[in-house]
């Protein structure tokens, strides 16, 4: 199964790739988090990156865009190597992209208004503010929130603060979207509506999507291919059905979201004390 | 163990030494791009305009707190007309730029850190970089800038308010006669010390936002580790004035000695 998921990595790696990693490994200190990963990420397509909480998924993501530098390893974006650029010359490389963060990360002293020209400011001279006022909304309107331009993000809720930071995220009209848990803390029919916003990138604007999650659903919503890191490793890689079908107990856990073995033992093994139990066991301050 | 402390400390130091010079270069180019002007206004407000309550009242406590202090001693010998230079030359060259200074480190580098630092843990310096824009050039050259230019104002400001504290005590509280306590404070304060209080500024300036800034860059995780960054930011900030206020003295006190034979003749 090893010899099979290495030959489908290679496979990727020869293909026309938009951004190719090539044996790729971080370290923080002594922890390895990311070992030896090769993957080539395919142009239009949406590759969605699943595997269990602090299993580097995020880390992973933040390398594609050079938000952290390889302990070994190369990234390249259409050929040229972009890993070993200095500061000034990656803010160039990162106006392809777009990111949207797990939280938002919107500036919080600046109007949804500001932190969407927030991009555009940084590199245009703005001439036409009737031009600007058309984009933001035409942005916003992508996201469903046209008339929020003068809202602070901290009176938006968690699902809006996430569709302004997408609509922020492609102010630029970015080639490459990288999305870090984009439903997560979301209900069902917020997290639908992301998934629909995703699908309407690609396919209308034809942007190439990465997407970090461990929502099942929206992963088989939207992914051209599944990749599943397990332990700093590709554990499977493939389009929905592959991975629906893999063999490995680790990814059928995970895609099902069942606890493993051991951790059931413990849990049903651990006594259980009621609140009462616990004071009368316990003196009261 | 320790040696391994001593190589973190090393390894420290030669990044905030990196930091610094990614912030004097930002803040060069900063200086020679209009586009930028508004941030540092932004931060020139913050920092220097809402400092100013603050540190005029830190100077007129010094010059207050000095006034009733030193009387006593000059008074047991018949010299308490002499009040003046003590208080004024005391003011304008140490007390007021470094408590002014300390004041600002408390009021502005706890902020900075504090601000930066939950820029940092909420991933919105992650953010910044993503857009393609350099987070020290938007976020810490203002700051730096701002502190740089102020600072020394705002020790006018403490100067100012120092002086007046200490005649309002020494004049109309312990009854100096006016006239001589001017006279004698015009006589032993020159120019040239109320230019040392205010050169210090920029150094004070300088070090209180590259610390903070720092140390808001490279806080940790969770409201611990903005907390522990702000903390850190103040202790380094603080060790950083008096460090530089005794460099400083002993630098200005060898241009004096150089200059002070020739001084008729400038």
């Amino acid at each position: 199964m090893v010899a099979e998921e290495k030959n489908n990595q290679a496979s990727g790696i020869n293909s026309n790739g938009v951004i190719v990693l090539k044996n790729l490994t971080k370290k923080f200190g002594e922890k390895l988090v990311l070992d030896d990963i090769s993957l080539s990420i395919e142009k239009g397509k949406t590759t969605v990156i699943i595997g269990p909480s602090g299993c580097g998924k995020t880390v992973l993501l933040k390398h594609l865009i050079v938000l952290l530098r390889p302990t070994s390893g190369d990234v390249y974006l259409d050929q040229q190597r972009i890993d070993n650029l200095n500061e000034d010359e990656l803010n160039q490389v990162r106006t392809r992209y777009g990111f949207l963060f797990q939280g938002g990360a919107l500036f919080d002293s600046i109007s949804v208004f500001e932190n969407i020209i927030f991009p555009i400011t940084q590199h245009y001279k703005i001439t036409d503010w009737g031009e600007i006022d058309a984009l933001v909304k035409n942005k916003l309107s992508m996201v469903g929130l046209d008339g929020f331009q003068n809202f602070y993000p901290a009176k938006l809720s968690g699902g809006e603060k996430k569709r302004v930071a997408l609509a922020r995220a492609i102010a630029l009209n970015p080639e490459l979207i990288l999305y870090d848990e984009p439903t997560t803390g979301l209900d069902p029919i917020r997290s639908d509506v992301i998934n629909e916003l995703i699908l309407k990138l690609q396919k209308e604007l034809g942007i190439t999507s990465v997407v970090v999650t461990h929502d099942m659903t929206s992963a088989y919503k939207i992914a051209d291919r599944i990749i599943m890191l397990h332990k700093g490793k590709i554990l499977a890689d493939g389009d929905a059905d592959y991975i629906r079908n893999h063999p490995h107990p680790v990814v059928q856990q995970f895609i099902h979201g069942q606890i493993d073995d051991e951790d059931l033992l413990i849990l049903q093994s651990g006594e259980t004390t009621s609140p009462s139990q616990f004071v009368s066991q316990n003196s009261k301050k | 163990m320790t040696v391994t402390n001593a190589i973190n400390g090393l390894d420290n130091l030669g990044q905030f030494a990196r930091f610094v010079f990614r912030s004097i270069a930002a803040s060069v180019e900063s200086c020679r791009k209009s586009a930028t002007y508004p941030l540092i206004w932004a931060q020139m407000n913050i920092i220097g305009v809402h400092s100013v309550p603050i540190v005029m009242v830190t100077g007129a406590f010094v010059g207050m707190i000095l006034a009733i202090q030193a009387y006593d001693q000059l008074a047991a010998f018949g010299a308490e007309e002499h009040l003046g230079v003590l208080i004024n030359i005391s003011v304008v060259k140490e007390l007021g730029p470094v408590l002014a200074a300390v004041m600002l480190a408390g009021r502005i580098g706890g902020a900075l850190t504090a601000e930066l630092g939950t820029m940092k843990v909420t991933e919105q310096i992650d953010a910044i970089k993503s857009m393609g824009t350099d987070p020290v050039k938007y976020l810490v050259a203002p700051r730096v800038l701002a502190c740089l230019l102020l600072t020394p104002f705002l020790i006018i400001f403490a100067d100012l308010l120092g002086i007046i504290g200490g005649y309002f005590v020494s004049v109309i509280h312990l009854g100096i006669n006016s006239r001589a306590y001017w006279t004698f404070s015009a006589s032993g304060v020159e120019l040239w010390d109320v230019a040392i209080g205010v050169i210090k500024g920029f150094f004070f300036g300088a070090a209180i936002a590259a610390i903070s800034c720092y140390k808001g860059f490279t806080c940790k995780e969770g409201a611990h580790g903005v907390g522990q960054a702000c903390t850190e930011a103040f202790v380094a900030s603080f060790i950083s004035i008096l460090a530089l206020d005794f460099a400083l003295a002993v630098f200005f006190k060898a241009i004096y000695n150089t200059f002070w034979p020739i001084k008729a003749l400038i």
